[in-house]
């Protein structure tokens, strides 16, 4: 991660069309680890029990109605007879972590993961830092009475689907004052998106999502041509690329990245988020965070030479550097939905581990 | 590469929690919520509301369906600026900052699906 923070004395010489996609590619494939025990009370008479645990190692940008299928196959195949798979009504599943936090439909699981770390974080003992990385996130799964006030949203592919239509449009709103770019899709190509997710199709998802996420492709006409290898990287219908073309896609021409602040019990912190800052140098994930999250990213003042900052920013499970830019995080390390979500955690060792 | 590194390590964390403690407080701070119909949807005589900023947009929800004596399942969308429907756990303030216009809140509310 540390190729992209060199090359930073213009907005559009920081990223290559070649990295752009190896960053789009590496949020895609990113996975969490996740161990799914059924709730020992629920579980059905006849039951075979010591089984009634799955282990599923699920991609980042997908949600938990999504895996729920896969689940289901489990338990049929291997921990209920057949009278309890009769009776079973997956619209009464729902999720709680280990220690009795309600699990959103709505968040990506790769959300949910990186919350948890901070929370963790943030609480007594030595429990995140002792353990090694990438620890299961343990689930508990419920077969029955969802706490539907609290879940907000009804447990269905369908109601996750809307949830994740309405997240992509109000990042296109944030973005650029309307939501034209979305609204501008064909119906084909809206299901499309979620099929992609769905699917987990990396080639579905951005043939679509290329259409509505600004490019990071430098608009200067003395920039390189792009090499043969990184374009057949490169995912982008040719016709999408603003070659020669004012940078109206651009990651720095939007009106604000779309960037939530998610502290470890809440709040969830939302706010416009400039790509450049009012002397026209790119805004800094540190100068960001000093702005909204001052008591834990003080701002640097004349004073004090180097600020202490008391916490980490986690995006899509990685330490970001202070020095990254919102316009390229928004282009290149948005979730599918067009956020950049990011977890404050708490430091708890000189290193910041 | 710069870090997030920091001093003492017991010092920080005890600071970062008071931190954590200060941004959890509720913003008691208000804002003016306006309603605007869509379609076939019923007019409000009064559609301006003062509306506390740490209240979640599903509130805002359950506030308008009892304004408009709207019964359990009958269906009601709710977008904000006729563009999108954001989530109901997102709060007030949230939306506020990033989608007011000339001090107002609008949220448009409509019988059938408009622009989900």
């Amino acid at each position: 991660m540390s190729n992209y923070g060199t090359a930073r004395h213009s907005p559009s010489s920081f990223s290559s069309p070649a990295s752009t996609t190896l960053f789009r590619r590496l949020t895609w494939e990113g996975t969490v680890p996740l161990e799914i025990r059924v709730d020992s009370k629920e579980l059905p008479a006849n039951s075979n029990r010591g089984l009634e645990c799955y282990f599923i190692q699920a991609p980042r940008v997908t949600y938990l109605p999504l895996l729920i299928p896969e689940i289901k196959r489990f338990l049929l195949d291997v921990v209920f007879d057949e009278e309890a798979a009769r009776i079973l009504k997956e619209e009464d599943w729902w999720f709680e972590s280990e220690d009795g936090h309600l699990l959103k439909w709505h968040w990506p699981i790769g959300l949910i993961y990186d919350n948890h770390t901070t929370l963790a974080s943030s609480r007594g003992g030595a429990s995140m830092s002792s353990r090694p990385n990438a620890v299961p996130l343990r689930l508990i799964l419920h077969l029955a009475s969802p706490p539907t006030d609290k879940l907000l949203l009804a447990p269905s592919a369908e109601a996750c689907k809307q949830a994740f239509m309405g997240q992509l449009k109000e990042a296109d709103f944030l973005r650029w004052g309307n939501t034209k770019r979305m609204t501008g899709l064909r119906k084909a190509e809206q299901d499309g998106i979620w099929e992609g997710i769905k699917e987990h199709n990396f080639d579905d998802y951005w043939r679509v999502a290329s259409k509505v996420t600004p490019t990071t492709t430098p608009a200067r006409p003395s920039s390189p041509p792009p090499s043969a290898a990184s374009v057949s990287l490169h995912t982008r219908p040719p016709s999408a690329d603003p070659q020669g073309a004012p940078d109206r896609d651009g990651a720095y021409s939007v009106r604000s990245v779309p960037v939530r602040l998610y502290l470890p019990e809440g709040p969830v912190m939302q706010d416009l988020a400039p790509p450049l800052l009012e002397d026209g140098s790119p805004n800094t994930l540190s100068e960001f965070l000093s702005l909204h999250l001052p008591l834990l990213f003080p701002a640097p003042s004349s004073s004090s030479q180097t600020p202490r900052n008391l916490a980490y920013p986690l995006i899509q499970g990685v330490r970001a550097p202070p020095e990254a830019e919102l316009a390229w995080l928004g282009a290149c390390l948005a979730g599918a939905d067009g956020w950049v979500n990011v977890c404050i955690g708490l430091l708890r060792d000189v290193q910041g581990r | 590469m710069p870090s997030w590194a920091t001093g003492d390590p017991v010092d920080s964390l005890s600071e970062g929690l008071e931190a954590l403690e200060a941004y959890k407080k509720k913003d008691p701070a208000k804002v003016i919520v306006r309603f605007k119909a869509v379609g076939n949807a019923p007019i409000m005589k009064q559609n301006f509301f003062k509306v506390t900023v740490s209240n979640r947009f599903q509130a805002v929800i359950q506030f308008l369906r009892k304004e408009l004596g709207w019964k359990a399942g009958e269906p009601l969308f709710t977008y904000i600026n006729l563009a999108f429907s954001p989530a109901p756990d997102d709060t007030v303030a949230n939306l506020y900052r990033s989608f007011a216009t000339e001090g107002h809140l609008i949220v448009n509310y409509s019988t059938t699906a408009a622009w989900g």
